[in-house]
């Protein structure tokens, strides 16, 4: 039997590869896991308190650089933070600057408090300003700073004036954005980079990063506002809802951040808070083109919609039904609106074909679109749907591809201004203009409202840019979002807001 | 030696196509990357000509997209791939991380699908191994039931259920073996489902051969005659078990999802939409490089498993030696498939109800209702024509392209390998910039794909085929090329290739709902399988129906396609004396010529 040789051999060989292929793997499988599991062993190091775990939905996109979106990161997780913050009613609080006053028109000075860098070093009126300066000088430059021209000079120890080229009545609330937060010379580098590990003021420090999965923070024990309870804190970034409501579930985690109201019912109801927040899901009517050119139609289609069934149908209450474009989280607003102007008699649709678009990055909008779709059809429309992932919408979007666009959009930007997302929503100019309206009265009210510089005022006149708005029925506001947080039951002080930009404080602990 | 060459510059040439179809993509799809990065650096920035030309500046992007190629390449002749667009963070460590989680995933995934292929043949096995396969019931059902389920649904089901509720493995994260467990169950089921599908396809016809007649003869144990038969098969799936390592290894974004395992599918996955380039080429090229490997190591374990016989055309033909008994089982399917479509025409699947919402099944609503108070029952119902007609159309396409292009192995198999290593998503985007986003768009994107495992399974089996020993004899008699194609080789390879192209018909008609986000394919509110399965998947522990109505009646079309296929013959031909399948049935040696002497598994 020639073959025999084979016959004996051949067996054998896959057999004796495979086991040294595993014996290969075996120091290879290591690297192959995420580092800094569950728990990450640093319990109860560096004194009392234990360490919170904590996941977020939405993992560094640039690591951690503070000018762009990953700014809220940092502030969510107590990392970093600016001269000024937002309390509950809107405004601009104290944070590093202790009080500030208005020079003139185009000047400010800022008094900074006594506080320290996590390096050690002091936060220097001279770190301030350098700080400042940075973030302006940054490309692109940081979404708070769009539009402004500003230079920041320290005025010995404790002062810096911020000068600005044109009169900024809002610059407090600018300041409060995570995106100007002060960091210590050492985190910048030659080529614009910012290093946020160890070098901010907040009560927890950045010790160490892993990409885009998790990071840890220690608690800075030279915190201004006193030490935090929490020893430190490990968040893990968790991109699905549904994975991040069973961590919470499994004990996993002790705070889940943004649970879709799908997994809400799942959830323990003593591990669930809501709260309001500035984000407004509207009906954006293309009043450029298509069948929406026509007020007519565009009152007909706001009066076809039922925003109640939106709120408890879809959103199962964790919403309220749409009032304006400003809702209940912008605490002023409500005392403050009247009623819409110059809004045109409903019109008859006849079938008039439309195409509504929405995104399905938030997983209720398209239940929301669908809701909207049935009750626009009853009034005559004949609807077409249009489901994408947002970043495939956004352009055709603004070119006015769709007759309506289902949006979910933050009211307060990044300023904590309520005029600003008028000017960019729904002006002629507007750089994010998907309604494209184009009207004279909604104009001069917006130009109007930005001129005033006295808080009190300035919110009365965007109430009445608001009401210009609503009148022209270019947009109809359905549901005005609430953020759903998870929290173990031993879990105290969790910093709901609804501009969402705290999250975890010196307070929070388990 | 030359073969090899040529096989290999062809990969290269492949691979050097799709780099520059990566380059392209932006211009080709028309949509600027400098927006797709700001939004996924920032999804609430507006996008105003100043930021944008600031990335632009910040990433080069006015050098153009040839320019841009160059300096890629140049940089990764040393071993940078650049620093992601996004992120800033160089992208070869970031790449080469998701691809060990990936990998390993993988393997596990492959461990898991192993076990299941051999528990589904388990069957077939034992019968056969005791010669006792003649007149036996038809099965099937089960594992045709099991390859029909989605990833994803039974991903959510072990998360919520194992890992939340009973609390036995962790329900998420990537840390050590134990995680591993659930992610691989999920991904390696179904696939193992398949791959025991074909296993169970293939083995009578082993069990048919005269060499297991010989060994029971001997006398040796029903084990090791179970054994052989499996090795005797096995070198007909190596190719499409290559294909899905692969695949997982770069498609498992939704398991990753549901685990959050930082993988390349989800790496892959952002980068595409944000095209962010360097990430994207590093993720392919990695795939493209594993595939290559991964074809490689099959041609080396086929060699190992059966090379000698190969060589010297000593491989008798793997034909299926009986049909099992004629049955019932189809019709049954069949029956309650049409049944549910005739019970849901006269209702209305579109009339939402939000006061009705996730209602379990009760009179007024069989099925229960979804999350927006449609009647479940109408909605699969009349999702079905839908469903079926494009799956099957697909799935035609695929597998006329599949068994055309098997026929040319050396074309065929780099090209399949390559495009089964291509990202879904990145695939669906540049289907979309070649031929637009028309109503067919998402089938071309599909069908594609769907072809490779088909080619893959084709070409496998015509390897074999072409080493048979009655091929040698009508080459002898003086057949031609066209003769034996027709009278050889089709027969013999077809009926297992179109049972194969039954077996994924459910998995195209998910895989086609998958591409809605692109904007491709289905819209809610259709009432279409996929999208009925992917929009329900949020409620599926509140409300278990809403996806159990659409998963069982893909369980359905699984189970009815694979039991109805077990009837897929080639027709009309007569055959030569002793070519007869029924010669095969009693498991007698039938005429054949003296060459079994070089069968090495004939000799222990």
């Amino acid at each position: 039997m020639s073959s025999r040789p084979h016959s004996h051999r051949l067996p054998r060989l896959p057999h004796r590869s495979r086991l040294a292929a595993a014996a290969l793997l075996i120091p290879l499988l290591a690297g192959c896991f995420a580092s800094g599991g569950g728990e990450s062993g640093k319990d109860g190091d560096g004194g009392s308190g234990s360490r919170l775990r904590v996941a977020l939905a939405f993992p560094p996109a640039e690591r951690f650089s503070p000018y762009g979106a990953d700014a809220t990161l940092l502030s969510r997780l107590g990392v970093a933070e600016g001269l000024t913050t937002l309390d509950a009613n809107g405004a601009a609080a104290p944070a590093l600057a202790q009080s500030w006053r208005q020079k003139d028109a185009r000047t400010w000075v800022f008094t900074l408090r006594e506080a320290r860098f996590q390096d050690g070093t002091d936060v220097t009126a001279a770190a301030v300003a350098d700080a400042l300066t940075r973030a302006t000088e940054a490309e692109p430059e940081p979404a708070a700073l769009s539009g402004v021209d500003l230079t920041a000079e320290a005025d010995g120890g404790r002062t810096v004036t911020v000068r600005t080229t044109e009169p900024d009545p809002v610059l407090p609330l600018r300041l409060s954005s995570p995106s100007l937060a002060v960091f210590s010379g050492k985190a910048y580098d030659a080529n614009g980079r910012v290093d946020p590990v160890g070098t901010a003021t907040g009560p927890f420090e950045l010790t160490e990063v892993d990409g885009a999965s998790s990071a840890v923070l220690d608690r800075f024990d030279d915190y201004w506002g006193g030490r935090a309870q929490a020893s430190g804190v490990n968040a893990r970034f968790i991109a699905d809802g549904t994975a991040r409501a069973n961590a919470l579930r499994t004990g996993e985690v002790d705070i889940a951040e943004a649970v879709p109201v799908a997994q809400a019912a799942t959830l323990d109801p003593k591990t669930r808070r809501d709260t309001a927040t500035t984000r407004t899901t509207s009906l954006l009517l293309n009043a450029a083109s298509g069948p929406f050119e026509d007020p007519g139609l565009r009152a007909a289609a706001r009066a076809a919609v039922d925003t109640s069934a939106l709120a408890e149908g879809v959103y199962e209450g964790y919403a309220d039904p749409g009032a304006g474009i400003y809702g209940p989280a912008v605490s002023w607003a409500e005392g403050k609106r009247t009623e819409p102007v110059g809004r045109a008699e409903p019109g008859r649709a006849k079938g008039a074909p439309v195409t509504l678009a929405t995104y399905d990055n938030r997983p209720e909008l398209p239940e929301v679109a669908q809701v909207v779709k049935q009750q626009l059809e009853k009034a005559g429309f004949e609807v077409k749907l249009e489901v994408r992932e947002y970043a495939r919408l956004e352009s055709d979007a603004l070119d006015g591809k769709f007759d309506a666009v289902v949006l979910a959009r933050n009211t307060l930007l990044d300023t904590g201004d309520p005029v600003s997302v008028l000017a960019g929503d729904y002006t002629c100019d507007g750089g994010y203009n998907i309604a494209r309206l184009c009207d004279e009265d909604v104009d001069r009210a917006v130009a109007e409202a930005e001129r005033i510089s006295d808080p009190g005022k300035r919110q009365d006149a965007a109430m009445a840019a608001e009401a210009a708005v609503l009148g022209s029925d270019a947009v109809v506001p359905l549901v005005h979002q609430r953020i759903i947080t998870g929290a173990g039951t031993s879990v105290r002080g969790v910093l709901l807001d609804p501009y969402e930009r705290t999250l975890v404080g010196t307070g929070t602990r388990r | 030696m030359r073969r090899h060459l040529a096989v290999l510059l062809w990969r290269t040439v492949l691979a050097a196509v799709l780099v520059c179809g990566i380059g392209l993509l932006p211009r080709l799809s028309h949509t600027d990357p400098a927006l797709t990065v700001l939004k996924a650096r920032s999804a609430e920035r507006d996008p105003s000509p100043e930021v944008l030309a600031d990335i632009r500046a910040e990433l080069g992007l006015d050098a153009g997209p040839l320019s841009l190629l160059g300096q890629w390449l140049g940089g990764l002749w040393r071993g940078d791939a650049g620093r992601s667009w996004i992120s800033g963070g160089e992208v070869v460590p970031e790449v080469l991380r998701a691809l060990g989680a990936s990998l390993l995933l993988m393997t596990a995934a492959l461990l898991v699908a192993a076990v299941t292929a051999v528990l589904v043949c388990a069957r077939t096995l034992r019968l056969g191994s005791r010669r006792r396969l003649d007149g036996r019931r038809a099965g099937g059902g089960g594992s045709a039931v099991l390859a029909a389920l989605p990833e994803f649904l039974v991903a959510s089901v072990l998360a919520t259920v194992v890992g939340v509720q009973l609390g036995w493995l962790p329900a998420l994260g990537w840390y050590g073996p134990q995680w591993t467990v659930l992610p691989a169950l999920a991904l390696g089921l179904p696939a193992g489902a398949v791959l025991g599908r074909l296993l169970d396809d293939l083995l009578p016809g082993a069990f048919g051969e005269p060499w297991a007649l010989a060994t029971a003869a001997q006398g040796l144990p029903a084990r090791r005659v179970a054994r052989r038969a499996v090795r005797r098969c096995v070198p007909a799936l190596l190719p499409n078990t290559g294909l899905f390592v692969v695949g997982l290894t770069g498609g498992a974004v939704a398991v990753e999802q549901i685990f959050d395992i930082p993988g390349l599918g989800r790496t892959a996955l952002q980068a595409a939409l944000a095209q962010d380039l360097p990430v994207l080429r590093a993720g392919t090229l990695a795939l493209v490089l594993l595939a290559a490997v991964a074809a490689g190591a099959c041609r080396l374990a086929a060699r190992l498993l059966v090379g000698p016989a190969l060589r010297d055309g000593a491989l008798p033909s793997l034909h299926r030696p009986a049909p099992p008994a004629r049955r019932l089982q189809p019709l049954v399917y069949g029956a309650a498939l049409l049944a549910v479509v005739v019970l849901a025409l006269p209702r209305d699947p579109l009339a939402l109800d939000t006061a009705e919402r996730l209602r379990p099944p009760s009179r007024a609503h069989p099925f229960g209702t979804d999350a927006l108070g449609r009647d479940l029952l109408a909605r699969v119902g009349h999702g079905a024509l839908d469903t079926l007609l494009l799956a099957l159309g697909v799935s035609a396409a695929a597998l006329c392209a599949g068994v055309l292009l098997g026929l040319l192995p050396r074309l065929s198999g780099p090209l399949a390998d390559t495009v089964n290593a291509v990202p879904p998503v990145l695939g669906a985007l540049l289907v979309t910039a070649a031929v637009g986003g028309g109503a067919a768009t998402p089938a071309i994107a599909v069908a594609a794909v769907a072809w490779t495992p088909l080619a893959a399974h084709t070409s496998a089996l015509l390897v074999q085929e072409r080493a048979t020993a009655h091929f040698a004899a009508a080459r002898g008699f003086g057949a031609g090329r066209w003769y034996l194609l027709r009278r050889e080789l089709l027969p013999a390879v077809l009926p297992p290739v179109v049972r194969h192209a039954l077996l994924r018909l459910p998995g195209i008609a998910l895989t086609l709902a998958s591409l809605g986000f692109l904007g491709l394919g289905a819209q809610p509110p259709s009432p279409e399988w996929g999208l009925l399965l992917a929009e329900n998947q949020p409620y599926a522990e509140r409300a278990p129906w809403a996806v159990l109505a659409p998963a069982a009646v893909l369980a359905l079309l699984g189970a009815l396609a694979v039991t109805a296929a077990g009837g897929v013959r080639w027709p009309g031909i007569r055959r030569g004396p002793g070519r007869r399948p029924e010669d095969h049935t009693s498991g007698a040696v039938p005429v054949r010529p003296p060459s079994l002497a070089k069968e090495p598994v004939k000799t222990r």
